[in-house]
């Protein structure tokens, strides 16, 4: 109805009119009806699984047997009294988060302040760091594990070739370390989503704000804290939810590097509920984990719902 | 526009500004692309060469076979199962999504925004919170390692961003135009195939595009519910791939790129669409 009010005001009266016939005119029925399919589907994939799944998470199961044991929450304790790797795969998750907040959206918000500008070339510069977005998470692993291989690996080469010798690991094999290079190969990926919602970002902001600020005299770094930054507030919003959304939905990527190894060292909260469910037949202890990872996700994703739903 | 955030950055006078924005360019484009190049490299090398100098060098000579073996190896299977999946999942995954958003955006529905508030929850919870169900249900519908059964899944999972989007463009429709076709009578199946999906011709293209590579790419769904060799997808056959050929390197690039190539197309020719199609998510 928006669309209405801009037009002149004869055509609102016409308009309004027409609107409130279409109205009355309109059954609920049919509006059902071009939803059923896509909601009917929806919620048999999507919404029942997940009800079930926090249903299930109060069951002692090991998925085969026709009978379940009511335990209610002590999954849960179970979980975090006495499964080592959860919180080790929950550190990795923070670490994760932490770098997904900083890293890809810091990098994203600086490729696009410089590519922002129209110069010769720069729609090639865009396409070449956008482009590892393209590329599925298990392939992303896999060039990356080339990379990180001891002997023959481009990184080990490289520092051996530069006198660094001292700083060659077995990158995906050190406990220690091994989550960091898998992060930084994450990061390779993530970096192009932020970078191309900055840069729509940046084409609402009006010139004339720029040069009014450079005539007050503001020097480049004063512009971007004063003029540009505040102006995407909303960009940077919705940047951080998503970062933060896909970075706890991480998975392909550590399956297909380390999966899950060295010593469980490198799991995630999503890697480990595959392993507890599908590998060691607990169920009830799987779909716990999936909670955990649902609320901590709920954290980020309901301001993001919010947001999304504001203009309704 | 040239005046507005990159050029102030260095001091100086224009020409050396220039120069050093154009020289970190290159060198950081150069750094971000060596993973890809790596994999380019090794894809046309003979093993041989690959242990005796590392990834990074140039093949001493080019060596399609890797393409061909691997092809052969099973790649060739994986891949026509991506395609069939692909090609099914995106335009019956646009068809259900585009009804929904329309009737949430021009049907007057009083429940329209609890309806999309609804959908939207589907873009966050992460998947592992429906595996067991879900694997409960093929099980019963029999359609586990199927690529039926993860096509329905694909297209269940695919309707909160579809919708998101395809809304995201109905919205800028204007009303006017709908209720006009109103007052002539025409019904709403076809004011939504007549003149909604037409006028949202290039959003279709864009969910299309996004759609297809999501798609494409997945993994876990693929991981969980197809078993048997012969019915894995890319991704999935191309990490089983790694595990049973770890030291045939060559190869596995080759497969790899084999893999990519698509993708590497359809970006490459609907680039702009992309941009649409996120721009699309934010309206």
């Amino acid at each position: 109805m928006e669309m209405l009010t801009s037009l002149k005001s004869e055509k609102r009266v016409l308009g309004r009119a027409i609107a409130a016939k279409a109205r009355s005119n309109s059954h609920e029925f049919l509006p059902w009806l071009f939803l059923a399919p896509a909601v009917l589907i929806y919620s048999v994939i999507v919404i029942y699984p997940m009800l079930y799944s926090a249903y299930l998470s109060l069951f002692r199961w090991d998925g085969i047997s026709p009978t379940k044991v009511f335990v209610g929450l002590e999954n849960y304790v179970i979980l975090f009294t006495q499964n080592d790797v959860f919180w080790i795969a929950l550190k990795n998750n923070a670490i994760w988060l932490v770098a997904a907040l900083l890293l890809p959206t810091s990098i994203g918000l600086g490729l696009a302040l410089l590519l922002n500008t129209r110069f010769r070339g720069s729609h090639i510069f865009r396409s070449i760091f956008y482009f590892p977005a393209v590329l599925s998470l298990a392939v992303v692993g896999l060039i990356w594990t080339w990379i990180y291989q001891p002997d023959l690996g481009l990184l080990n080469q490289m520092l051996v070739a530069l006198g660094l010798k001292a700083f060659t690991r077995n990158w995906l094999s050190d406990p220690q370390i091994a989550i960091y290079p898998v992060i930084v190969a994450a990061t390779w990926n993530a970096v192009g989503l932020p970078m191309l919602l900055y840069l729509a970002g940046l084409q609402t902001i009006p010139e004339e704000l720029h040069e009014a600020a450079k005539v007050e005299g503001a020097g480049p770094i004063r512009r971007f804290l004063y003029v540009t930054f505040p102006l995407l507030r909303e960009t940077t919003l919705i940047v951080l939810a998503i970062t933060a959304i896909n970075a706890l939905k991480a998975y392909d990527i550590v399956y297909a590097m380390t999966n899950g190894g060295p010593a469980n060292k490198t799991q995630l909260l999503s890697t480990w509920m595959y392993f507890l469910t599908y590998n060691y037949n607990q169920v009830g202890l799987g779909t716990a984990i999936a909670v955990v990872l649902f609320l901590l996700t709920m954290i980020f994703a309901i301001p993001y719902i919010r947001f999304m739903t504001r203009k309704t | 526009m040239s005046e507005t955030v990159s050029k102030p950055v260095f001091s100086g006078n224009k020409s050396t500004r220039t120069a050093l924005l154009y020289g970190g360019l290159i060198l950081a484009a150069l750094i971000w692309f060596t993973p890809v190049v790596t994999l380019v490299l090794t894809a046309f090398k003979d093993a041989g060469d690959f242990a005796l100098n590392g990834a990074f060098s140039i093949p001493k000579s080019i060596r399609w076979e890797n393409f061909s073996e691997a092809w052969q190896t099973g790649v060739q299977n994986y891949f026509w199962n991506s395609v069939i999946v692909t090609s099914i999942k995106v335009p019956a995954g646009i068809v259900l999504e585009s009804m929904a958003a329309f009737a949430l955006t021009h049907m007057h529905f009083k429940w329209a925004d609890r309806i999309f508030t609804y959908i939207l929850i589907g873009l966050i919870v992460p998947i592992q919170m429906t595996l067991v169900p879900l694997t409960l249900l093929m099980n019963a519908l029999n359609l586990i390692d199927t690529l039926t059964g993860l096509i329905i899944l694909y297209i269940g999972f695919g309707v909160p961003f579809g919708v998101l989007v395809m809304r995201g463009f109905f919205r800028t429709i204007p009303a006017a135009l709908i209720e006009a076709a109103r007052i002539d009578g025409a019904s709403w199946f076809r004011i939504f195939y007549r003149i909604a999906l037409p006028v949202a011709l290039p959003a279709v293209v864009s969910l299309c595009i996004l759609d297809g590579v999501a798609t494409w790419n997945e993994f876990i769904l693929a991981q969980i519910f197809l078993r048997s060799d012969e019915n894995r997808t890319l991704p999935l056959g191309l990490v089983q791939f790694s595990t049973q050929f770890a030291t045939q390197y060559d190869q596995l690039a080759a497969a790899v790129l084999i893999s990519v190539v698509p993708v590497v197309l359809v970006f490459l020719f609907f680039q702009r669409y992309f941009v649409a199609g996120m721009g699309g998510a934010l309206k």
